[in-house]
């Protein structure tokens, strides 16, 4: 039974069926499933699925990687209230896109698979100066700021990832607190992450999840 | 001397001429050209006749652009607040939709040519007609009706309604856009315009699944491209992979040209057009920013290699970043000239 709700959950996200992959979990709910096994046997493999797909070139698109994101965070929004112990927070981000950059999806489905992976995300929203990025991931106790930028000039300008990193280093968190970039222009240009001086770079929402996952237990270390 | 209409002509039929056509987006440019901030360039559309002009001069390339910003169809739609920056594209600064009953409150203006957002580019439009007319394309950037929202609505709200949303306040938004989609292309082309690059990132399967793709991308691109024909079309799906669904769409519509993304395979991308179409091979422009005289000789060549065996091939840029040095661009459309040369070919 448990792989039949693995498979339709995975069928629904692929055809970008929010509705029914809602119902295959709530029909699973019913049926004895505990939200655990919802969450860390359903929801968070899906994602690990869909990164394994991009990474194999297969058939799965913006739309996919959107709706992946949006319903496992509803989803996991909706069970961690009825798990048996509180799940332990994997870690802490700040999230926004870069001075001057106006474009919010990228962040959005970031933000989506981080709360599906425990991992506690403050969203700063768009436009983002540099500075807020570095005392909102101080004030959140963040170990990763991640900056998004769909734009070269916003990616590569002196008030988006260069001027993040220029305070972590003035202010000695550069230990503390790690960098990760996205969006187009680093699709484009694999080495741009290094230019502007980020610590890692994802290639679209859903993998960044993961490469956040590493840049965390790093900060740690 | 040759120009380049003539270049596009004799690619488009598979003939050779000196070289292969080469297209340059030089778009933001021509305000550094001019010694202009970008709102004051765009702010008249002399000045961005100017530019093209000057531009198109000093590099030679081969086409001129009648485009402002993207954000110019949301100005034309009701957009009042467009965001410009010092060195990159200005960008929409207010979402003409933010809820439903925008959507259904959207007025399509009756006559785009009277709209007081597009009296600058067709004054622009009315100098580079006058001034390179029949000798160099003029190109004007059309966004399809699956596209256009993302614009208006912001790409998070249109995709959650594409995905989750009510299907018939979605076909509504998709029916005015394609209606807008005709009267700027019915626009442009009384305006003078030679190519209309049809933007459309939601036709491509980096962008839908292909369920999607097929059940609304293609008949709505029909229902924006039938009426209207698409003489001067070019099918140009933004950064988004074109080689997946060129043949559906060669086999749909007759679009004659196809502008690939950096990431297509060039030869896979010719091999699937196999002659029926004009391919434009796109050159990754941004590292250009950084790379070196002879990284850019090698990217340039690398492409020709793959592009120019059977011909009805193009040399084409992306974006063209503000940034990028115009030592660069000059060592990329140098490459362009001479690895694009039929005779060097030959």
């Amino acid at each position: 039974m448990f792989a039949q709700v693995i498979k339709a959950y995975n069928e629904a996200i692929f055809d970008t069926d929010r509705e029914r992959a809602l119902k295959v979990i709530h029909d699973a709910v019913n049926k004895g499933v505990s939200p655990e096994a919802i969450v860390f046997k359903v929801v968070i493999p899906a994602i690990e699925l869909m990164i394994k797909s991009i990474s194999e070139s297969f058939d799965a698109s913006l739309a996919q990687h959107f709706l992946t994101s949006q319903v496992a965070a509803d989803v996991v929004e909706e069970m961690i209230p009825q798990f048996k112990k509180s799940p332990e927070v994997v870690g802490r981000v700040v999230i926004g896109t870069s001075q001057g950059d106006f474009h919010g999806l990228g962040k959005r489905i970031v933000i989506g698979c981080l709360n599906a992976l425990m991992i506690n995300v403050t969203d700063l929203g768009l436009n983002v100066p540099p500075e807020r990025f570095v005392d909102e991931a101080v004030a959140h106790d963040a170990q990763v700021i991640g900056i998004s930028s769909m734009m070269v000039h916003t990616a590569r300008g002196e008030n988006g990832c260069l001027k993040v990193r220029r305070i972590l280093k003035e202010r000695g968190l550069e230990g503390k607190i790690k960098i990760i970039v996205g969006g187009a222009p680093y699709r484009y240009d694999g080495n741009l992450y290094r230019i502007v001086q980020a610590d890692s770079w994802a290639e679209d929402g859903i993998t960044a999840g993961k490469v956040i996952a590493g840049l965390i237990k790093e900060a740690r270390k | 001397m040759i120009t380049g209409m003539q270049r596009l002509a004799a690619a488009a039929s598979g003939k050779a001429s000196d070289r292969i056509p080469v297209f340059c987006n030089l778009i933001d440019q021509g305000a550094k050209e001019l010694g202009m901030t970008l709102r004051e360039y765009y702010s008249n559309g002399e000045n961005v006749a100017e530019g093209q002009l000057r531009m198109r001069e000093k590099y030679g390339y081969d086409n001129l652009w009648s485009l402002f910003y993207v954000g110019k169809e949301a100005e034309l739609l009701g957009c009042r607040k467009i965001v410009f920056a010092e060195n990159g594209p200005p960008n929409v600064g207010e979402m003409v939709i933010r809820n439903y009953e925008d959507i259904v409150g959207l007025q399509v203006p009756d006559d785009i040519a009277a709209h007081p957002a597009f009296q600058e580019p067709l004054r622009c439009l009315r100098i580079l007609r006058s001034e390179a007319g029949g000798k160099f394309p003029i190109c004007a950037y059309v966004t399809a009706s699956m596209t256009l929202p993302a614009i208006l609505m912001g790409m998070e709200k249109w995709l959650e309604l594409l995905l989750t949303g009510p299907a018939d306040v979605r076909d509504i938004l998709l029916a005015k856009c394609s209606d807008f989609f005709r009267k700027e292309i019915t626009a442009y082309r009384n305006a003078g315009a030679d190519i209309f690059v049809y933007s459309n990132p939601f036709g491509s399967t980096d962008f839908l699944p292909t369920k999607l793709f097929a059940e609304l991308s293609l008949p709505w691109m029909e229902r924006d491209l039938n009426p209207v024909g698409t003489q001067g079309v070019v099918y140009y799906c933004g950064g988004a992979r074109l080689n997946p669904v060129i043949d559906r769409v060669l086999n749909r519509l007759e679009i004659s040209a196809y502008y690939l993304s950096p990431m297509d395979d060039i030869s896979q991308g010719k091999k699937i057009i196999a002659g029926r179409a004009l391919c434009a091979g796109v050159i990754n422009d941004i590292p250009l920013i950084d790379w070196s005289r002879d990284e850019i000789r090698r990217e340039v060549r690398r492409m020709m290699d793959d592009g120019m065996p059977g011909g009805k091939f193009i040399f084409g840029t992306l974006v063209m970043p503000y940034g990028i040095p115009e030592k660069n661009i000059r060592a990329m459309l140098e490459a362009a000239y001479e690895f694009g040369s039929y005779e060097n070919w030959a």
